[in-house]
């Protein structure tokens, strides 16, 4: 097609990671809940993967904030509303069917926030953001197009998992799938990689060993993934 | 053939909710601002359509075909040999002094000598069962889409009344406007120029580009070198484009053309338009067609150009310039519609019947000292229409917005956007004032 | 008949790199029946590709568009004309005759109006032109520095003094209220070292020349460089561009010569 803006490159990218944001962050947060079950606590971990203050009387104030408050930038509501924003002037790219999905995810969250038992409520927004998945798949034909969207989500995924000190294993599956994905780009558009910043990761990420040591430079060599050399 | 009875609109009154859901779910959404914020609406959907039967919608038809030629001609003749003017059908002031004549636009010929590429002409019907045209809209008519996607709505939502009722399949409209922009296209991507996310008909925009196969665009994702409009892709290559459907107005289209401290035009893009590279629709220039003082003119434009007796008409207009009208007008003031054509909007309408008699006198001797600055209407009964109001119908008003495209041939989109007021006592159906829509149903024979 | 050899040029410098640069120049004068381009040369730096149309006035645009960074953009023109000041051209377009942006009157212009025409004895409008300018001559001053180029004739009046701009203007905005059609015209004259601005106003069918800030009609000594409504339709160059600078700089000379 080739005719992609620049400013549409960089809301197919951005949609791509507040999408998986949402669907990372809320993922984490229920892992977080089921450890609250057990503590009195039990969310300080989650707040110390961020260096996040904790401004937070009980477990309660601290779910609501990370699910539904918006004016928190780390919460699951801040996240879709930015994907919305970066979604509404895509929709000739992604199909209005995709971008319906957003709407009714925001619909779905804040139906959550009232709701008696909260987890059960957040169930469906799993099923939504799994739809909004299968929608950018079997809608965009365009493939360039597409693996703008998937290179932002693979690269959200890879941060938040160096970042929350996921497993080896699942960590490199992840970044063996970003590099597939940062291959498929063409050179001379802004989401290509930089030579340098991959070669750190595939370095760090190469080997059990480094990764165990140097996940924080990983998360900076990340980062800067698409700086041009 | 089917039989023709009055639809039964039962099911699709059950399912307003869902449509109204689905409406939510799809964006339809029209922003606006107030008080210096920018928010999103949903634009209330209606689920009792207005039904137009086949006869009087092939009457309808014929006649919007053929004010839409009329327009046209009118259009290409003004920014030409202004014979009309010579011939003494319009008085040369009123052209002059509208403020969508553009100078700048004299001599250029649009490719196929198309000016209105998609007309919004917005009709009445009377209680006389009479349909009246209240005006015409060549610059960037809106709202096409708005019905569009309701109907794949209310086709799930009334399965039963579109399996008895005939009713002519309007989702053709997308392809209506490839057709229309390919047939102006000089060679070329389509593309839809929009002023961005906050413009109130964004929706329109985007989705229109999503149905069209066009691309969306803003004006600095644009440029023109050598006389050619080009789009910026993000590899450093650029696209040409060869028809451009923009959604800004006229003044601020081209900065070097046109309002200079303009941030949402395109530089140069009438030296390319003037030299054939890219068809803009609608053309730059078309207001002076759709301009208050000249819409008195449309039905001597009919007899002008194309030696016909208007099919519809207008509602009855008096211009105070003329002698004879300018009497009817202050001896009947009280009771007639005044507009003033200096103003843009709905700002300057004023009905007689809500004025005092100090008020009444102060507008006559306005009439009096500047004659051409206004037009009277009688004012027309509407034929009110059945609107869900919380559970109940009652009786609004409603206009219709038909849209007639101009490509190869002259088609009108065999649907429309009926826009009513929820207010019961006002004639304002306009969007922005809390109004909502309807479906409008063709039948077919 | 006399042949003049004519020179323009404008220097435009920015304080900061400028890109994605799209202009439009009227520069070339047009080729009329009162004006013969035996030959005119332009040359624009840094060197562009241009294209050349005619617009709805008939003046000759030149359109460019600059894309890489660069600090100026500099133009000239060179040639020679014959200019005929026996004959005249014929041009007519309506709008001539109404008020357009820069020439809407105020109420000041207006008393001006109704005083000058009070005391017309004629109805001749080469005589009335004359009169009106006579007018505008007692009741407003040439002065540099007072006005800018975005100013109206209903500002420029109200300061009291400008340049041949605003002498045009007003001039323009006097004869449109007498229903005399008449036009701006951005062009060259020998008394002048930047360009200088007139008016034409329209007789028996044709077009006829009249300096306001000089108080005289047009002879052979001018040359007509672009026309319309008023300024706007005239600007010799227009343009828009990118980057972070916060000043420009235009530098214009003008030099005419008997060839």
């Amino acid at each position: 097609m080739g005719t992609i803006s620049l400013e549409h490159s960089d809301c197919l990218y951005w949609l791509g990671r507040y999408t998986e944001r949402v669907f990372t962050t809320l993922k984490a947060l229920q892992e977080t809940y089921d450890n609250m079950l057990d503590k009195n606590i039990g969310y300080e971990e989650y707040l110390g993967y961020f260096d996040l203050p904790d401004n937070y009387d009980n477990s309660g104030e601290f779910l609501r904030s990370f699910l539904f408050d918006k004016g928190n930038f780390s919460s699951v509501a801040y996240s879709l509303e930015r994907a919305y924003d970066n979604g509404i002037v895509l929709r000739e790219d992604i199909s209005t069917e995709a971008f319906s999905f957003l709407q009714v995810a925001k619909d779905t969250l804040k139906n959550a926030e009232n709701a008696k038992n909260t987890r059960f409520a957040l169930l469906p927004l799993e099923d939504v953001l799994y739809g909004f998945w299968g929608c950018i798949a079997d809608n965009i034909y365009d493939e360039e197009i597409k693996n703008i969207i998937y290179c932002g989500k693979s690269t959200e995924r890879l941060d938040l998992y160096l970042r929350m000190k996921y497993p080896y294993d699942e960590v490199n599956k992840e970044f063996e799938r970003l590099c597939i994905r940062l291959h498929r780009v063409p050179k001379n558009t802004p989401y290509r990689y930089n030579t340098k910043f991959l070669s750190d990761l595939v370095e760090i990420i190469g080997e059990e060993n480094e990764y165990d040591l140097n996940s924080g430079k990983a998360v900076s060599s990340l980062e800067r993934l698409f700086e041009s050399a | 053939m089917k039989e023709i009875t009055t639809p039964d609109f039962t099911e699709a009154i059950g399912n307003a909710n869902e449509i109204n859901e689905l409406l939510r779910r799809y964006g339809v959404k029209f922003g606006i601002y107030k008080n210096g914020e920018f928010r999103e609406q949903f634009f209330p959907f209606d689920p009792i359509p207005r039904v137009i039967d086949a006869e009087q919608f092939a009457d309808i038809e014929k006649g919007l075909i053929q004010r839409v030629d009329a327009l046209n001609s009118f259009l290409y003749d003004i920014y030409h040999d202004k014979k009309i003017v010579r011939d003494g059908i319009i008085p040369e002031d009123f052209i002059y002094i509208s403020s969508g004549y553009l100078a700048q636009c004299e001599g250029i010929t649009p490719k196929n000598k198309i000016y209105s590429h998609i007309s919004g002409i917005d009709l009445v019907q009377g209680k006389d069962g009479e349909w009246y045209i209240l005006e015409d809209n060549l610059r960037i008519p809106s709202g096409a889409s708005y019905p569009l996607i309701a109907r794949e709505l209310t086709r799930i939502a009334s399965p039963d009344a579109f399996r008895k009722n005939n009713i002519v399949d309007n989702r053709n409209y997308a392809d209506l406007l490839r057709e229309t922009m390919e047939y102006v296209n000089c060679g070329g991507v389509r593309a839809i120029l929009t002023p961005g996310r906050y413009n109130a008909a964004y929706f329109e925009h985007s989705y229109l580009a999503e149905h069209t196969g066009s691309i969306l665009v803003r004006s600095d994702e644009l440029f023109v070198e050598n006389n050619i409009l080009w789009h910026k892709t993000y590899s450093g290559e650029k696209t040409r484009i060869g028809v451009l459907y923009r959604r800004i107005s006229d003044e601020y289209l081209d900065p070097l053309t046109f309002l200079p401290e303009s941030l949402i035009g395109i530089p140069n893009l009438m030296e390319a338009y003037r030299s054939g590279n890219v068809g803009i629709i609608n053309a730059p220039g078309n207001g002076v067609a759709d301009d208050k003082g000249i819409y008195y003119f449309v039905p001597k434009m009919i007899k002008y150009y194309l030696g016909e007796e208007p099919i519809l008409k207008n509602a009855p207009t008096y211009l105070p310039f003329y002698e004879d009208d300018r009497k009817y007008v202050i001896d009947n003031l009280s009771r007639l519609v005044i507009k003033d054509v200096a103003e843009a909007g709905g700002y300057g309408v004023v009905f007689g019947s809500d004025l005092t008699a100090e008020k009444l006198g102060d507008l006559k001797d306005m009439i009096l000292s500047q004659p051409r600055r206004f037009i009277a209407q009688e004012v027309i009964d509407f034929l009110d229409l059945p609107i869900l109001d919380e559970g109940e119908t009652v009786m609004r008003k409603a206009d219709l917005r038909a849209f007639v495209l101009s490509g190869e041939t002259t088609r009108v989109w065999a649907s429309g956007l009926t826009r009513f007021s929820r207010n019961p006592d006002s004639f304002v159906v306009n969007s922005s004032q809390g109004g909502g829509f309807k479906d409008t149903w063709v039948r077919s024979l | 008949m006399k042949r003049i050899d004519f020179y323009f040029s404008t220097k435009l410098t920015f304080d900061d790199y400028v890109h994605e640069h799209s202009f439009a120049l009227r520069v070339i004068p047009p080729e009329t029946r009162t004006q013969h381009i035996v030959n005119c040369e332009l040359s624009i730096s840094p060197i562009t590709a241009v294209n050349q149309t005619v617009d709805a006035f008939g003046n000759n645009v030149t359109a460019g568009y600059i894309k890489g960074d660069h600090r100026f953009l500099d133009f000239e023109i060179r040639g020679t004309a014959e200019t005929y000041c026996s004959r005249h051209n014929t041009d007519y377009m309506p709008c001539y005759l109404y008020q357009s942006h820069f020439t809407k009157p105020s109420d000041e212009l207006k008393a001006l109006y109704e005083q000058a025409a009070a005391v017309l004895q004629t109805e001749n409008v080469s005589d009335k032109v004359a009169h009106f300018s006579e007018v505008l001559s007692n009741n407003f001053t040439y002065q540099k520095n007072v006005t800018t180029a975005h100013t109206t004739a209903a500002e420029a009046f109200a300061a009291g003094a400008g340049v041949c701009q605003d002498f045009s203007h007003i001039m323009l905005s006097l004869l449109r209220m007498d229903g005399i059609p008449c036009r701006y015209i951005a062009g060259l004259a020998f008394c002048d070292g930047e360009t200088h601005a007139w008016v034409e106003y329209f007789e028996d069918g044709c077009w006829k020349g009249f300096d306001p800030a000089n108080n005289c009609p047009v002879n052979e000594d001018y040359l007509v460089l672009s026309q319309g409504r008023d300024f706007d339709d005239c600007a010799i160059d227009r343009g828009v561009m990118f980057g972070s600078y916060t000043r420009q700089l235009q530098l214009v000379r003008s030099v005419m010569k008997a060839g």
